[in-house]
């Protein structure tokens, strides 16, 4: 059986993934550029809508599949990662994307992610990371820096924010990206990198709060913090040296990819689909199980 | 104290504080961020400690922490987030720890939405969690009552050594009304905290364990015995109603929280229609106010349950009237809040009358 799944003949332009919901984000949200990065990156990959599920958790930014026209799942805050891996253990031919934001990933579902990583299922894991709970009315976020000023820290943070790139790495996801809304054309490319990454690919997107974020997060300020990774000559199948980039997070806006592992690991569904195929035994086919007639069960219950 | 506008979530927070409340751990969600913010602000200044935790998972852990070493501990949430604080609320429970929980209802399942609900009844009042326990759960209906219940679910969990619960929903939360805040008052006829980790000093050199674990059946059959034995205490003497207009009524609206402060507005109405209908209100919701449907049951034709769910209390309702009398239900969901026209066209439907 082949994981592959034939490409569609079909040319697919943005228009083909963007739905007809009119987003409800803010006017100046960073969250409208990561779905038109999104949409971009799908219409390269020209995988068909309907092969493609978008698993989100709860937030702002997970609102974004409703936006897209493939097959959504908004589901528990927090919880997208697993909800996700089992519809790519259930139906490992679709294209699975995750999307959240930075306390849906690193707060509420953190102890998810090392998990997810270390079973390395072919997933694209996208953090819309703006620093800030943005749905409850700007709370303290794992990201915000140490000193914010939030509704719930009104003498400004004493913690630590999480680092979701270094976190990442350690716990050895095989892809690591970090992009910004400001730069459209990077963004979008490395989604698409991302997407055909085979195994746990992570985006962490800079997408800046327009309601509630700092100043010196927004659009504008991007476009003349940003490094591009490439630029600085960086070397991405070096681990050490992206670990040692992403200690930058929260000073330096670095983009681009920081880790791709140049020897992919075997992905969690294909080493599940080797096990199978090893162990196949006498038992009934599913579709025959499933599709047993009244006087089938009677039988076997009689026996 | 003079009297004061403030907004429900804040009084609940405001009089947790005055009640000798110093943590308070929790997690964002809507619509109950005013109790956390409120806390964020104003514990410091007491010498208490807030924390936004990682989840709420994190958060009721906290609390049992907290309430282990015998502080004076909150914390709030919303519905969702209160389904997941339940594994900590049952431990608390089994450990026998007071603390006090706010659940600001909103409308489920799932994520459901943010408008007001009473859909939580079943999980607070019928357990929640697994396991045989129970939580005492306080419905204010209006703001100065949700002052003097927070004020006082302090007491309770500590003189029952259980958690106690203020199950309100957005509607009380966001409105606006005058209130009084009780002042700060010393505890009094409490029993000592003779259990908590406060270090050997304070027990006389003898180690306190907190456990919720008995793996021998009959030392645990044993534990249930006596927190069930606490629990009778509770229905003996933490009962608490309101009877309104029953003296003459013929329908009995029963109803708690928002939904009485309705079905009040819809009495009146019915009142000058010559409709003769009283309302009854559980205060405690658990314990219910079985024995109070002993006092309308004879005059009464009908009750009528109202409840922003699907029919919840209802149950109770039934277990009290035990088909002595018709029970009507007339419930909305989903966020939707009840309007007085509405119940008055239901108690018409029972009794006639009227335009």
């Amino acid at each position: 059986m082949s994981t592959e799944c034939p490409l569609s003949p079909e040319v697919f332009t943005t228009k083909d993934f963007r739905s007809s919901l009119k987003p409800i984000w803010c006017p100046g949200c960073g969250d409208y550029g990561v779905v038109t990065a999104i949409y971009r990156a799908l219409a390269t990959i020209k995988r068909p809508p309907h092969e493609i599920a978008f698993i989100s958790g709860i937030g702002c930014s997970s609102r974004i599949p409703g936006y897209t026209t493939a097959y959504g799942f908004n589901t528990v805050h927090g919880r997208a990662l697993p909800i996700a891996q089992g519809i790519k253990m259930a139906n490992p031919d679709l294209l699975v994307l995750v999307a959240g934001g930075d306390g849906d990933g690193f707060s509420i579902g953190g102890g998810h992610v090392p998990h997810a990583i270390r079973r390395n299922p072919d997933l694209t894991y996208i953090v819309m990371d703006n620093q800030i709970y943005g749905l409850t009315k700007g709370q303290l976020s794992p990201t915000s820096p140490r000193g914010k000023k939030t509704s719930s820290s009104v003498y400004g943070s004493m913690e630590d924010p999480v680092n979701p790139l270094l976190y990442v790495l350690a716990y050895g996801a095989g892809f690591v990206a970090q992009g910004v809304p400001a730069d459209m054309e990077g963004l979008a490319k490395m989604i698409e990198e991302a997407i055909r990454y085979p195994g746990f690919a992570f985006v962490n997107v800079q997408s800046p709060c327009i309601t509630y974020g700092d100043a010196d997060t927004q659009l504008k300020t991007q476009r003349m913090r940003m490094r591009k990774l490439e630029a600085e000559g960086h070397d991405a199948t070096n681990r050490l040296r992206a670990m040692e980039l992403a200690q930058e997070y929260g000073r330096t806006l670095y983009t681009g990819v920081f880790y791709r592992n140049p020897n992919p690991p075997p992905t969690y569904e294909s080493q599940i689909r080797e096990r199978q195929q090893n162990l196949r035994g006498e038992t009934m086919a599913l579709e025959q199980l499933l599709s047993r007639k009244s006087t089938d069960d009677e039988n076997l219950t009689a026996s | 104290m003079a009297r004061k506008l403030m907004k429900g979530n804040e009084v609940i927070a405001a009089a947790a504080i005055n009640a000798g409340c110093r943590y308070f751990f929790g997690y964002p969600i809507t619509p109950q961020n005013e109790i956390p913010e409120y806390m964020a602000r104003e514990l410091p200044k007491v010498g208490g400690v807030y924390v936004q935790a990682e989840s709420e998972v994190a958060a009721i852990n906290m609390v049992y922490g907290a309430a282990g070493a015998g502080a004076r501990v909150l914390t709030s949430s919303s519905s969702p987030g209160i389904s997941l604080m339940q594994e900590g609320i049952s431990y608390i429970a089994g450990a026998e720890l007071p603390c006090v929980l706010v659940n600001i209802m909103r409308a489920g399942p799932g994520l459901g939405g943010v408008q007001p609900s009473q859909a939580d009844y079943f999980q607070a009042t019928k357990g929640g969690g697994h396991g045989d326990y129970h939580v005492l759960v306080l419905a204010p209906a209006n703001l100065q009552e949700a002052a003097d219940l927070t004020q006082s679910a302090f007491d309770l969990a500590d003189r029952y050594r259980n958690p106690v619960m203020v199950l309100a929903d957005g509607m009380i939360g966001q409105l606006m009304e005058p209130v009084e805040l009780l002042p700060a008052r010393p505890a009094v006829d409490l029993p000592p905290k003779d259990w908590a980790t406060t270090g050997t000093a304070t027990s006389g050199g003898r180690r306190r364990v907190i456990n919720s674990l008995y793996l021998y059946p009959d030392q645990l059959e044993q534990h249930v015995h006596a927190l069930y034995a606490k629990y009778a205490a509770m229905e003996h003497a933490e009962v608490r109603y309101e009877l309104h207009q029953c003296d003459d009524a013929e329908v009995v609206i029963v109803a708690y929280g928002t939904t009485s402060r309705i079905a009040r507005s819809a009495i009146e109405k019915c009142r000058r229609l010559g409709l003769r209908v009283g309302l009854l209100r559980p205060i405690t919701l658990y314990p219910f106010p079985f024995a109070a449907f002993e006092q309308v049951i004879a005059r009464t034709q009908a009750f009528l349950v109202v409840e922003m769910s699907m029919g919840q209390m209802l149950d109770d309702v039934k277990i009290a009237v035990a088909g002595r009398k018709p029970i009507s239900f007339y419930g909305r969901t989903g966020g939707i809040v009840p309007t007085p026209e509405e119940v008055v066209k239901q108690v018409q439907a029972l009794l006639g009358g009227g335009p």
